[in-house]
Formats: C-alpha cells, structure tokens, sequence
C-alpha cells in the first residue's frame, strides 16, 4: 500500500509538470491545445535522439526546451494568431479543432519517420532505486519530481516578479482591458504558447525514460487536461496539487481494482467534474 | 422541390449505387463502397448533430462501438440480421441516454473534450471486458455473401441521407439551426433548447449505432474494442469539416475525398493520407469554415470581384 502510494504521488508530479503546459495557454489564452501530448512525444524523441549521440538525457533537457520553445513560435505564428480576438468560446472550440488537426499531423508525421515502435531512453542509471523507510523510490520518478518543484516555483517567480509575468496576469484576468492599457496582447500570447509549449520538454525527457510510441500523445495529453479541471481553469498554483491527487487516486484504483482500469478512473473523475462543475473543481465562479 | 429533380436525385443516389453489384465482380470495389458507406453513415451522424446543432462531439466511436457490438452478439446469438442491427442502433441510443445527456450540461466548449473522454473509457473498459476477437460462426462464414452486405449498407446510408433531409427541413432542424448559431438568443425565443440538444444527440447516436450494425455485419472478425477505436471519432469530425459544416451533402463529399485520398497512398508506409487530411482540416477550420462545400461561392465572389 505504501509502496502503491509512492509511485501514485511521484506520478503525480509527472501529471502535474504536464498539466502545467496545457493550464498555462488555457488559463491565460482559453485556447485548449490537444496537441500538446504529441509535442510531448516529439520531445522524448529529440531527447532519444541526443542520447544515441552521447548526451545524458537530464542534461539534454535545455536542448528540447529551446527546440520546443522555437517549435512553439512556429506554430503560434502559422495556426493560432487568428484565433486572439474570438470570444471565449468561439476560442476554445476553434483552439481544440486546430490542435486537434495539428496532433494527427504530428502523430502521423511521427510514425512515418520513427516508425510505430515503442521506444524508450535507458541510461545506465534508469532502474537505479534508494531504499527508505522500507518504501523504494526509482531514481527517475524522484528526479521528475524534484525537476516538478524547481519548474513550478520558477514559474510562480516568473509570473509574480517579473514585469512580463505581470502582463501575463493581466491578459488572462481581461486580456481587452490589458490591451487598453497598452500591453501588447499578441505578443503575450504568443510567449506564453511558446513558453508552454517548451513546458512540454520537461515531462518529454521523462516519458522518453519510461517508454513512449508516436500515438501515446493524446494518453498524456489526458492526463494533463483531467489535472487542469481538477484545479480548476485559470488556477495555476491549483495544478500540482492535482496532480498529486490524481496521482494518488490513479494509485489506489490500482491497489484496488487492478491495473487495466487505472486510465478509467481519472477519466470518470473528469466527466464528473465537467457535469457538476463546469468551470474546474478548485476554480473561480468568476467565469459564469 | 420538382418532380423531375427528385426523380433525377433518387437515380443518382439510389438506382445507380444498387446496380453496383450487378455489373461488377470485383471484391475491392464493392467492400471500398461499403467503406464509403459507412463513412457515409458516420459522418452524416457526426453532421446532424456537430454541424447542425453546433455540439462538436469527439466520443462519437462509443455509439459506432456499442451499435456494433450489441448488432454483433445478438446476431450470432440466432436473431436476424436486421433486427440485430436495429438492436443495434437502440442499444446506441440508450447508450446516449445514460451517458450522452449529462454531457450536454458542459459548458459549450468542454463538450467535445468531455465526449473525448467517454469514447476513451468506452475503449479501455470493453477492451478489458471482451479482449477477444468477434468471429463468426462457421456456418455464418459459408454463407457469407458480399452483396447483401452491400445492400444493408446502402440502405442505412439512403436512410441517414433522408433523415437528415428531412429532420433539417423540419421545425426541428431550424431550432438545430438555432441553438448552434446563438443559443441564449434561442433560449430567449422560446426554444427549449436542453429539449433539443438531447434530440440531436439520440438521432446522431440512433445513426451511429445503425452504422455500428453495418460494420460488425461486413467484417468477418475483428476485435470488439476496434469499433470503439478513437479513429472512428476522428473521422467524421474530419470528413464532415472538409466537406461542409452544417451541409447535406457535405459529409458525402468529405467521405469521398477521404477514402480517394486513403486509396491513393494505400501502399506507402504509414497514414500519409492522414497527415494531407489533418493539414487540410486545419487549413479548412482557420480559413474556409464552410468546408468544399462553400468553395464555390467562394470561387464566384472571386470571380466577380476579379471582374468588377
């Protein structure tokens, strides 16, 4: 039990840095990005990349955030300018078709270079495990939650200290009034879809030291989206908590009902939370 | 309408696609129009209710899934063929009562994630409850003949092409209409628009699962969670945005272009077909919102501008 319970909470961290990407453009933007799990698999597959050449996969992760950030800039520029001034529904609808086009091309795309096969990074490392209070914890699943914490206050310094992090506050609190008050708007969305987009490398050296194929994308992308309602939308210190839950629930459903129905329950959860709560669990009533 | 244009249509539609098995005895031919078919089916659903009520659903695989699930066990368990497949499409329907109406409650841009999730449970849970492949019987498989397959299949598709005909011409299909351009306003007309967001829904899953009876009766075998596989949500959504949102003939069109376009680099590794579709329905969605079908008016406010 104990041991079930600490692989659910390092999962969780996992779940938490991928949810970080996906709150970050839906709080601020609304724009949903399914694509962002298959953004994910092109990461692990630069980071597999870079290790056959030599480079340790921890410190191949500068590399893929800058190759992601860049990839970001790119795909804002081609699909989702046009999309900055629709209202707020409009956004979401138009936001989530596009990327959902965008995660077939990449999925697709993906197959055809690396072909179908699971992949995965194995360092010489990557079944290393310390023994604590009796409970085993792998050396990988702490570093992603160690890597969880540093990206999390980084981000909570980012967007409290800064002056950029404080225009990215303003769009997403009323992105027209932020615009009147002379805050170049496009230019704040498009950094923060850049910057959530390189969010995706993080979780991408991760999942490429587990095991990772072309269409495992939408399975994280889940992941992702159950933690961001769960925190509720716009509430971005709300998502690693979450992913701790859901981490800790995924873990118990485990213990309890075995491993096939492990992806069902977050998912029941998520349909739950959209009925009863349509704005996210922990989230502001301010949008309805 | 006139007469004579109904007479035209009718032959087109129906007499020519019926003659199909009389003059051809290829095989290929004949399972590619099922495909068609089906796609058909499928997407014609999709359309009744994403493009025409306005609630873009990606869980559509779960009513195909259960239609051929539920069409593929009573069928081997003796029941006839056709009223396995009306089985079939009930079975969807309920399916869509218990789990489909909730969902109506999300917010408007949350439906189609929330429907994604749906299909997601759909597929892992039946593929761990039935992991096994459904074939046929012996005796099924001696008798089985490819027409009749075809026939079954174009009819459903004559039957969702007139449903949605006449469902579109109909009150109803004006408050569809309605509540997908500006549902307060139509909530504030008189509309009940919960009413017929839900009928929108059981028709689309009545369809869907028909289309499930289809398939489960073409294919000799084939697991039971593949028809609950995402593909079969992705691809109406895909071939209804190409051909035209909220048009009759639009999912037709887009079902066309898709399996022309499937057929084509059928023998190159990977889906190719499936990147140029992905690309196109983006391109579709960011700047010709009313699919091909639209393309020609486009073409003639060109024309005219370029001349004028």
């Amino acid at each position: 039990m104990g041991q079930t319970l600490v692989f659910g909470i390092l999962n969780g961290a996992l779940y938490g840095i991928i949810a970080l990407g996906i709150a970050l453009v839906f709080g601020v933007m609304k724009y949903l990005n399914v694509a962002h799990g298959a953004l994910i698999i092109v990461g692990a597959y630069g980071s597999l990349f870079l290790f056959r050449l030599g480079i340790d996969p921890f410190a191949s992760i500068p590399f893929i955030l800058i190759l992601l950030f860049l990839g970001g800039i790119i795909l804002f520029k081609a699909f989702f300018t046009r999309l900055v001034e629709f209202h707020e529904g409009e956004k979401i609808k138009n936001s989530l078709l596009i990327s959902f086009g965008l995660m077939l091309v990449i999925e697709n795309l993906a197959t055809l270079i690396w072909t179908g096969d699971e992949r995965s990074i194995t360092p010489s490392y990557s079944g290393v495990t310390f023994q604590l209070f009796g409970l085993r914890f792998p050396l990988i699943g702490l570093s992603g939650g160690v890597l969880a914490l540093i990206l999390i206050s980084a981000l909570h310094l980012f967007l409290s200290r800064t002056y950029f992090g404080k225009s990215v506050r303003a769009v997403s609190q009323d992105h027209e009034a932020a615009g009147l008050m002379g805050i170049n708007v496009r230019r704040t969305f498009l950094a923060s879809f850049a910057i959530s987009v390189s969010l995706a490398g993080i979780p991408s050296v991760l999942i490429g030291l587990q095991s990772f194929s072309p269409t495992a994308g939408i399975q994280w992308f889940n992941k992702g989206i159950i933690v961001v309602m769960l925190s509720g939308i716009g509430n971005i210190y709300g998502v690693f908590p979450a992913g701790l839950f859901l981490g800790i629930i995924e873990a118990l459903s485990v213990f309890f009902f075995g491993a096939t129905y492990r992806e069902v329950t977050g998912l029941v959860v998520f349909v739950i939370i959209l009925i009863l709560f349509p704005t996210g669990l922990l989230g502001s009533g301010a949008e309805s | 309408m006139k007469g004579s244009k109904k007479i035209w249509i009718s032959t087109f539609f129906v007499v020519l696609p019926a003659l199909v098995p009389l003059l051809t005895r290829s095989e290929y031919f004949i399972n590619l129009l099922v495909m068609f078919f089906l796609y058909v089916i499928l997407s014609l659903s999709w359309n009744l209710q994403g493009g025409f009520n306005g609630q873009i659903s990606l869980g559509h695989s779960a009513f195909f899934g259960i239609g051929a699930l539920v069409t593929r066990l009573l069928w081997i368990n003796k029941t006839p063929i056709l009223l396995a497949v009306v089985g079939g499409g009930l079975s969807s329907v309920i399916l869509a009562v218990i789990v489909g109406t909730p969902c109506l409650r999300m917010k408007r841009g949350y439906f189609p994630i929330g429907t994604l999730g749906l299909a997601i449970i759909a597929q892992i849970t039946v593929g761990n409850i039935l992991p096994v492949p459904g074939s046929l019987p012996r005796e099924y498989i001696v008798g089985y003949s490819l027409s009749s397959r075809y026939y079954l299949a174009l009819s459903v598709a004559v039957l969702g092409l007139m449903v949605v005909y006449y469902v579109v011409r109909s009150r109803t299909g004006m408050a569809f209409v309605a509540i997908r351009d500006d549902e307060e306003a139509a909530e504030a007309i008189g509309i009940k628009t919960f009413r017929y967001k839900v009928k929108a829904l059981l028709l689309s899953s009545l369809l869907a699962g028909l289309g499930g009876g289809v398939f489960s009766y073409h294919q000799v075998s084939y697991y039971y969670q593949s028809p609950f596989d995402l593909s079969w949500s992705f691809l109406p959504t895909l071939t209804t945005f190409i051909g035209g949102l909220g048009t009759i003939m639009g999912p037709v069109l887009g079902s066309v272009c898709f399996l022309a376009l499937n057929e084509l680099f059928a023998f190159t590794l990977g889906e190719v077909h499936l990147v140029i579709f992905g690309f196109t329905f983006i391109l579709i969605v960011l700047f010709v919102p009313g699919g091909l079908m639209s393309i020609r008016e486009h073409i003639q406010t060109f024309l005219s501008r370029a001349i004028s």
